[in-house]
C-alpha cells in the first residue's frame, strides 16, 4: 500500500500529463471534466471527508465560481484569468456566511440545508437576476484562456489549464494533511466534544473548512466556464451536489479514493455510454456493492502518518 | 504559582427540576492532588462538565487565578491551563497514539489557518517543534511502541495512557482526571498512582474524581465529598475515613450496589 502511493503518485502525475495526446476530442473533453470534477470532489473531501459534514450543496460553490467568471468576462469584459481571484475569494466568503449560522447543526440538519442553499442558488441563476446571469439559457460565447498574449483557444490548453488547477489543489491537500487545521478537521470529525475539551475551536474550523472547500470549488468553476465558453443553471443542480458526495462516500477521504471515485461515478459511466440506460442499473449496483463492502469508501483516508523519529523499536522483551 | 488556585463558590446546575450540583463550594490549591467522591449520581461528573465548560452552572462562581471562567467555552478553559480526561474515554480513535497526542498541542502551535493552504518555513519548524513535545509524552508515558498504532485498537488501560499523555501534551497547570483508575486492573492502577504522582512533581495541580476507594485514600492530599449534588464532608482521607456521615453515605450505598 504504502509503495503504491510513492510510485503510484508520480505515475498518475505522468500519465495524467501525456494523456490528452493519445486522445481524441471526445475524450479529451471527458478528460477536462474528469479534472474539474476531481476538483470539484477534493474540496468536497475538505468538507464532508475531513470535517465531517454533511454539505450536500457543493454545486452552489462551483456554479458560483463558474457564474463570476461568465459574468465578469461577458458583462465587464475581464480577461478570464483575471477572474480567477474574484471566483476564489467570492465563493470562499459566500461558504464562510453561509456556514456561519448553520453550522452548529447536525448530520441530516445541516444537509437538508445545503440542499436548499443549491436550489435558491438555481432558482436565482435561472430567474435572470439583475439581468446578469442570462436566465434559464445560461451565459454563451465566453473568450478563451489568453496567456502572455497567446489565445489558448485549443482543448488540449483547457486540459493543461485544468490539469494545473488540480495540481494546484493537490498541493493543498498535501498541505492541509500536515498542518494544525488539517488535522483539527479530523479531531473534530472524530468526536467534538473531546476535540473541543483538548482546546480546538471546532465552530471555526469548521467554517474554514466551509470557506477552503467553496474557494476551490469556485477555482474549478472558472475552469467549468473555460471548457465550455458558457455557463448555465442545469450543470449547477443538486443533483450534481449528490454527484459530488457519492463521489467522497465511495470514493473514501483519500486522494487516490477521490479520484477512484470520479472515475467510477463520471468516467465509467461515459465508457458505458453505448449501453444507454442499462450503466446506471449496473453503476446503481456497483455504489450498493462499494457501500457494503468497503463503509468507509473504496480507498479510505489513512492515519498513523507521523514522523519518523516517533517510531522506536520496542525495548523491553515483554 | 502564587495564585494558581481554582475557587468553586455555590455552584449550582440544574437540568429541568433536578438540581444535580447543589450550591457546591471548594478551593483547590496549588500542587494539591484533590480527590472528589461520593456515590453513584451524585453530581461528580456535572460538577467537572462545570468546571470545564460542556456546562453552564446557572448559579455561583467558578473562579481560576482570580479570573471567573463561567461561561467560557471549553477551548477557552483549555487555553486558561484546565485539561480533562474523561471517564468514558473519548479517544480519536482511528488516528493513531501520536496523532491523538499532537491534538493537545493544538492551542500551543503557533500556525495561523492560512499555514492549511501554504506551508512557510517557521510552519514547518513549528510543526517539528510540537513533534518533539509528543515524543516527550510518549517517553512519559512509557507509549512509544504504540506511536503509529491506532488507538481504537489498544487496550483500555492503554487507552487511558493516552488520554492522560494527550492532556498532558497541552502542558496544563490544572489536570483534571475523571475516574482514572476506572477499568484498570491492580498492576495497572498501581502504575497510574506513579503517573499521578510524577504529574503533581512537574508542577501540575491534579483534580480527580475516583470510585477507588484505596486509591482516592493513597493519592489525594484532600478530598471533597458530595452525595445528591451537596457536600458532605471535606478534609484530609484520614479524617474522611472516620467522618460518620461519609461512612453512611458513601460506604453505606457501596454495600447495597454491589
Amino acid at each position: 500500500m504504502k509503495n503504491l502511493e510513492r510510485f503510484g503518485f508520480p505515475a498518475f502525475i505522468i500519465i495524467m500529463a501525456v494523456l490528452p495526446n493519445l486522445l481524441d476530442p471526445r475524450w479529451q473533453a471527458v478528460a477536462i471534466t474528469f479534472l474539474i470534477f476531481t476538483v470539484v470532489a477534493l474540496s468536497q473531501d475538505i468538507i464532508l471527508g475531513k470535517a465531517g459534514m454533511f454539505n450536500m450543496g457543493q454545486a452552489l460553490f462551483f456554479g458560483m465560481g463558474a457564474y463570476i467568471t461568465a459574468i465578469l468576462n461577458s458583462q465587464y469584459g475581464w480577461p478570464m484569468l483575471a477572474t480567477i481571484p474574484v471566483a476564489i475569494l467570492l465563493p470562499a466568503l459566500f461558504g464562510i456566511l453561509l456556514s456561519g449560522p448553520i453550522i452548529h447543526l447536525r448530520g441530516d440538519y445541516l444537509l437538508v440545508v445545503t440542499i436548499g442553499f443549491n436550489i435558491v442558488f438555481v432558482q436565482v441563476v435561472q430567474n435572470n437576476l439583475g439581468g446578469i446571469t442570462g436566465g434559464p439559457n445560461g451565459i454563451f460565447g465566453l473568450d478563451s484562456i489568453s496567456l502572455f498574449g497567446t489565445q489558448l483557444t485549443s482543448q488540449i490548453s483547457v486540459y493543461y489549464f485544468a490539469f494545473a488547477v488540480l495540481l494546484l489543489t493537490l498541493g493543498i491537500m498535501r498541505n492541509l494533511e500536515k498542518s494544525k487545521v488539517g488535522r483539527a478537521l479530523h479531531y473534530l470529525r472524530e468526536d467534538q466534544l473531546a476535540a473541543e475539551s483538548i482546546g480546538i475551536n471546532t465552530r471555526l474550523y469548521k467554517i474554514f473548512a466551509f470557506g477552503l472547500g467553496a474557494g476551490i470549488a469556485g477555482l474549478a468553476g472558472t475552469v467549468f466556464a473555460t471548457q465550455y465558453s458558457a455557463v448555465s443553471p442545469e450543470a449547477f443542480e443538486f443533483i450534481q451536489s449528490v454527484l459530488f458526495f457519492s463521489i467522497v462516500l465511495v470514493g473514501g477521504s483519500s486522494i487516490p479514493g477521490i479520484l477512484l471515485g470520479v472515475f467510477m461515478m463520471f468516467v465509467l459511466p461515459e465508457i458505458f455510454r453505448e449501453f444507454a440506460t442499462w450503466r446506471f442499473f449496473i453503476f446503481g449496483f456497483a455504489m450498493i456493492l462499494a457501500m457494503v463492502l468497503r463503509p468507509r469508501g473504496i480507498w479510505p483516508a489513512s492515519f498513523g502518518k507521523i514522523p519518523k523519529f516517533l517510531i522506536k523499536e520496542s525495548n523491553h522483551g515483554a | 504559582m502564587a495564585h494558581n488556585e481554582l475557587i468553586l463558590t455555590d455552584v449550582t446546575k440544574r437540568f429541568g427540576g433536578l438540581t444535580a450540583v447543589d450550591a457546591l463550594s471548594f478551593t483547590v490549591t496549588s500542587g494539591q492532588i484533590y480527590g472528589i467522591i461520593g456515590p453513584n449520581g451524585a453530581g461528580k461528573t456535572t460538577v467537572f462538565n462545570c468546571i470545564t465548560g460542556i456546562y453552564k452552572s446557572e448559579e455561583g462562581s467558578v473562579n481560576w487565578r482570580g479570573e471567573e471562567i463561567r461561561g467560557l467555552t471549553p477551548y477557552q478553559i483549555v487555553d486558561r491551563g484546565i485539561v480533562r480526561t474523561f471517564q468514558t474515554i473519548r479517544l480519536f480513535s482511528q488516528m493513531s497514539v501520536a496523532e491523538n497526542i499532537m491534538s493537545g498541542r493544538h492551542i500551543k502551535s503557533k500556525q495561523s489557518w492560512w499555514h492549511g493552504i501554504i506551508h512557510t518555513p517557521a510552519s514547518r519548524r513549528d510543526e517539528l517543534e510540537n513533534w518533539h513535545k509528543v515524543e516527550e509524552q510518549l517517553d512519559f508515558f512509557n507509549l512509544n511502541e504504540f506511536a503509529a498504532t491506532p488507538t481504537g485498537s489498544l487496550p483500555y488501560g492503554i487507552q487511558r495512557r493516552v488520554e492522560m499523555a494527550r492532556a498532558m501534551a497541552v502542558e496544563p497547570t490544572l489536570l483534571i482526571l475523571d475516574e482514572p483508575a476506572a477499568g484498570l486492573n491492580d498492576n495497572e492502577t498501581l502504575g497510574l498512582l506513579e503517573t499521578i504522582f510524577k504529574i503533581r512533581e512537574k508542577g501540575v495541580t491534579v483534580l480527580l474524581i475516583e470510585h477507588d476507594m484505596d486509591m482516592v485514600m493513597e493519592v489525594t492530599d484532600y478530598l471533597t465529598v458530595i452525595n445528591f449534588g451537596k457536600k458532605i464532608a471535606e478534609g484530609t482521607p484520614a479524617e474522611i475515613q472516620n467522618n460518620p456521615a461519609v461512612i453512611e453515605a458513601y460506604l453505606g450505598s457501596e454495600d447495597d450496589d454491589e
